[in-house]
């Protein structure tokens, strides 16, 4: 985007006698709007639509249909009538940490479309600490949801807040050693740049270097989803438990900005997987026309990360809860030694295959075979389900 | 900090001070099965007691039959425990039958026992499922629920209602089977074995569901006996006892059936998980009772003939039934009228309320919902 | 923790997720469950409830013998009826017929006694009204003679129509055998 900038002053579109500076802010600021609410809100709301007719189908049931061609504006009706209604504090709660707290929360959230790519040409800003900020900004969240829990002067929403201080703080430490894999083999922080060393074709991707990494993906999604508070880990909202957790005294638009940076935070965390471990845009070169790489470029990211976003919600809708010790668990005993080994283990395989560079093609290509082993089991087992159960097949999604 | 001002100090014994929060798990919540209330006396997560508070539910059930009288009191019946109600309409027609001394005719009980065992069924799938949602899998109970909906329409065809049945009058049943019910019963039971299977693999074998359930609340073999648990509850903590073989009623001794016992197979005997998977198992057992019935009945009345005001010897008499929750006692006292002097109902949830307190020193709040849920508790059973 | 135990613990963790993601992938292809009530149903639901469905009460007053036996049977007195015996007809007139479906709990218990199916269960189930006195039903417009069976048959086509099909539906209920019948000749209940 800064040479997008740079044209535009150069093509006298722009002042050139304004510090460069200040156009780049102003810059990022009119994009950035541009970007969280074209995009960004955008995809929050579809999102639960798309995650309530996907929750449906699992479920033997069919999600909303009703407002608009197959409810595809519910989301718009629901963040109207949460607009439209009653806006209940607690007495007894801190009034201003209560209302400034979903704000924290959607800050942490929109802050980290900054760095997030959308194709070779457009993001915000290619920060070349891009990584590093993205795991710093998300950890605003957990400061505006202690401040929901503690603010709302209710012995639930405390219990919620710091349910989920703890486990957002915790999976910091293998989310983060989880990444630095893929850093370790691109030699970069920046987004971009990290994308540009993988190739287009799986064999290329980061996620099938060596097994390592391929581990050191899998545990990167499972902490990401810890961190955006989704089921398996979703203990904070756990309805069942705390009614809603931290969330108990929202009412309204309020609550609406949880849910909407819970849902949004799911594409961040669809786009930074799909960004280190997955090749991001890479596309093949199909056209010599820079304006249709970028659109396939950015086509391609979008499927990709929001495949991520189905998977978070099948995982939402397959597993039950974990509980909060087994929640600490899971992350000191086994995710952390499992990233260090996992980190360790990429160095050391970068260093054998810098002094045996024969090795390094035939890795790759059987780790793809072995990725895709485990799909095609995974559908052979589908059709076992579906030959024991015997049910009536309905294969369109439209009802 | 001190939100009431109520809190107490509590020792610990790293000398790091805290203070006990007293949380109230309010007659409205999400998990809970009904309108039960818990004040609980929480150190962290951590609890030291959880006492429940029942009487949300009272509706007097008992003193109303006192006003009603023996036959129009079925109906009532049924809401003693809306989740099961066949056998609490079997548990009624019972004790009055035993004490007016009338017989059921030989299909009559087969027809009382096949009701019952479809709706055990479902409440079976009723409460799994639920305790899924209240660990947090929310497909396994819609999944729960479906199978349940087939049954509801099986029972629907069969006396009319959905859930408050009154099917069953004093000396038998209201109606015979309908057209083609053993082959509706038979396809039902025949598409839903493999489904339990299902059911199985996607909840009761994962190894987070495991890990929630393994060696938490156990109730071991003799405070399952000093509480009073009964029915899966009891048969979890290991001991091999069931109203229906070891005091048998109706056609049950003719009838082959196992009892599953909790074999401690994740963790300790008696853990939460051996109670949720007794009803699993005895769910499959419950298909193979409906086919042996099926099978074994002949043509002939479903009723015996009864005088229209009935009014039984002046004596007492107690009766139990399996429930889907346990032992279901009935004692009823008649002085000769048409209504009983006194009717008492003993269920097993009550007792299993009274269970809680001692068995939840220790555990984590999360695993008092798995607790409740797995001791399958319904509030209309707990109050009457 | 063994190290067994350890790799245990993570191979049956993968192991049984995989298996659950399995089962509920199967089930996006699945046809759902649900009916979309009340406006994508090919029939009528009411009309696919089975006979013997308990749905709201209704009387055909016009074969009602003023025998009082429903209001006796009901557990929740719901029922009202006024009916005395006319001295100079020898019938009995019945003045009102009121139930209080409100209060009625849909248990059938006074449409097995009723001597001629009269009052039964309909299929019908959506029953909300606006004001609570919308949901007493009153069956008796003006006083009128209670109906008597006649030894020799219906002759009516009006009454004998409902007077069928109050016996058809008082015919679903079981009956106690006969005691001096062998064979099935008094049998209500199905062979299976």
């Amino acid at each position: 985007m800064q040479e997008f900038v740079d044209g535009l002053i150069a093509s006298g579109a722009l002042p050139a006698g304004m510090p460069t500076w200040l156009l780049y802010a102003a810059a990022m600021l009119v994009f950035g709007s541009l970007v969280i609410f074209v995009f960004a809100l955008l995809v929050a709301g579809v999102t639960s639509w798309i995650e309530r007719r996907v929750w449906g189908r699992m479920q033997s049931r069919v999600g909303p249909n009703r407002v608009g061609p197959q409810g595809a504006l519910q989301w718009l009706a629901d963040g109207i009538k949460n607009l439209l209604k009653e806006d209940i504090i607690p007495t007894a709660a801190d009034s201003k940490l209560f209302r400034l707290a979903p704000y924290v929360v959607v800050a942490g959230f929109a802050a980290s479309f900054v760095v997030v790519p959308f194709a070779s040409k457009w993001i915000i800003a290619d920060l070349n600490i891009g990584i590093l900020y993205l795991t710093a900004v998300t950890a605003l969240v957990v400061i505006g949801i202690l401040m929901a829990g503690w603010a709302s002067n209710n012995k639930w929403s405390l219990l919620g807040g710091i349910r989920s201080a703890a486990q957002i703080v915790s999976y910091e430490i293998p989310a983060g050693l989880s990444l630095f894999p893929a850093v370790l083999l691109a030699g970069t922080l920046s987004m971009q740049g990290i994308i540009r060393e993988q190739g287009w074709a799986p064999w290329d991707w980061y996620a099938f270097h060596n097994p390592f990494a391929f581990v050191a993906f899998v545990i990167f999604f499972v902490s990401a989803l810890a961190e955006g508070n989704r089921t398996p880990f979703d203990l904070p909202e756990a309805e069942t438990e705390l009614v809603a957790g931290f969330m108990t005294e929202y009412s309204g638009m309020r609550s609406l900005m949880f849910f909407l940076a819970e849902w949004g935070n799911l594409y961040v965390i669809g786009a930074v997987v799909t960004t280190l471990y997955l090749g991001g845009w890479q596309i093949p070169h199909v056209t010599d026309s820079v304006i249709l790489t970028q659109v396939l470029q950015l086509g391609v990211f979008f499927l990709k990360a929001y495949f991520w976003v189905f998977v978070a919600m099948w995982v939402r809708a397959t597993l039950p809860r974990v509980r909060v010790d087994q929640l600490m668990v899971v992350c000191w005993k086994y995710l952390v030694p499992i990233a260090f080994i996992n980190l360790a283990g990429t160095a050391v395989t970068m260093v054998v295959l810098h002094e045996v560079p024969v090795l390094a093609l035939p890795l790759r290509l059987g780790i793809t075979a072995v990725a895709l082993a485990i799909v095609v089991a995974f559908f052979r087992r589908v059709r076992y389900q579906l030959r024991r159960a015997r049910p009536e097949l309905y294969l369109s999604p439209v009802i | 900090m001190s939100i009431t001002g109520l809190e107490v100090e509590v020792e610990r014994d790293d000398g790091f001070e805290t203070e006990e929060m007293t949380l109230n798990m309010g007659p409205q919540h999400p998990s809970t099965h009904g309108v039960l209330r818990f004040v609980i006396k929480a150190d962290g997560e951590v609890m030291r007691k959880a006492t429940p508070d029942v009487g949300y539910l009272h509706r007097s059930i008992e003193k109303i039959a006192e006003k009603v009288g023996y036959a129009s009191f079925m109906p009532y019946t049924d809401r003693v425990d809306y989740v099961a109600a066949m056998p609490c309409n079997q548990g009624w027609a019972m004790v009055t039958e035993r004490l007016a001394g009338i017989e059921v005719p030989r299909r009559g009980e087969f027809c009382r026992v096949i009701a019952t065992e479809l709706n055990r069924i479902a409440s079976h799938l009723l409460a799994v499922g639920s305790m899924a949602m209240d660990i947090g899998a929310y497909t396994p109970f819609t999944h729960a629920l479906r199978e349940r909906e087939l049954i509801n329409e099986l029972l629907q065809e069969l006396c009319g209602s959905r859930l408050t049945f009154n099917y069953m009058r004093i000396g038998g049943c209201a109606w015979d089977l309908p057209p083609r019910f053993g082959e509706k019963a038979i396809e039902y039971l025949d598409h839903l074995e493999p489904i339990i299977d299902e059911y199985n693999a996607l909840i009761s074998f994962n190894k987070i569901y495991v890990e929630r359930l393994a060696s938490v609340a156990v109730i071991s073999r003799e405070e399952a006996i000093d509480y009073n648990l009964v029915g899966p509850n009891l048969r979890g903590s290991g001991v091999k006892y069931d109203v229906r073989r070891d005091e048998p009623y109706s056609v049950y001794p003719e009838i082959d059936f196992d009892i599953p016992v909790g074999t401690g197979e994740a963790g300790i005997v008696g853990d939460s998980y051996d109670r949720y998977m007794v009803r699993i198992r005895e769910m499959k057992e419950c298909c193979k009772i409906i086919r042996q019935c099926l099978s074994k009945m002949e043509p002939g009345p479903v009723i015996a003939k009864v005088p229209r005001n009935l009014k039984p010897k002046p004596g007492e008499a107690y009766v139990r039934v399996e429930s889907a929750r346990g032992d279901m006692g009935w004692y009823c006292v008649s002085d000769g009228s048409t209504a009983p002097y006194r009717l008492k109902i003993r269920t097993g949830s009550f007792a299993a309320m009274s269970a809680i307190e001692h068995v939840s020193r220790g555990l984590m709040i999360a695993d008092l919902v798995a607790l409740i849920a797995s001791l399958d508790i319904v509030a209309p059973e707990v109050d009457r | 923790m063994t190290p067994g135990a350890y790799f245990n613990n993570i191979r049956e963790a993968v192991t049984t997720v995989f298996e659950g993601m399995s089962v509920t992938f199967s089930h996006l292809v699945r046809k759902p469950y649900t009916v979309q009530y009340p406006d994508r149903m090919p029939i009528r639901v009411q009309d696919t409830l089975p006979v013997r469905y308990r749905g709201r009460l209704h009387v055909d007053i016009e074969i009602c013998t003023g025998c009082l036996a429903c209001q006796r049977a009901c557990p929740i007195e719901c029922i009202a009826i006024d009916a005395a015996k006319d001295p100079k007809t020898k019938g009995i007139t019945v003045t009102r017929y009121d139930i209080d479906l409100a209060k009625c709990m849909y248990c059938g218990l006074c449409s097995e006694p009723c001597p001629t199916g009269a009052i039964h269960h309909t299929s019908e189930f959506e029953g909300a009204c606006y004001a609570i006195e919308g949901l007493i039903a009153h069956f008796v417009k003006e006083p009128f003679t209670a109906y008597k069976r006649k030894k020799e048959g219906e002759t009516d086509p009006g009454i004998k129509e409902l007077l069928d099909r109050g016996l058809r539906y008082i015919g679903e209920f079981a009956k106690p055998a006969a005691p001096e019948a062998k064979g099935p000749s008094e049998r209500a209940g199905e062979t299976e």
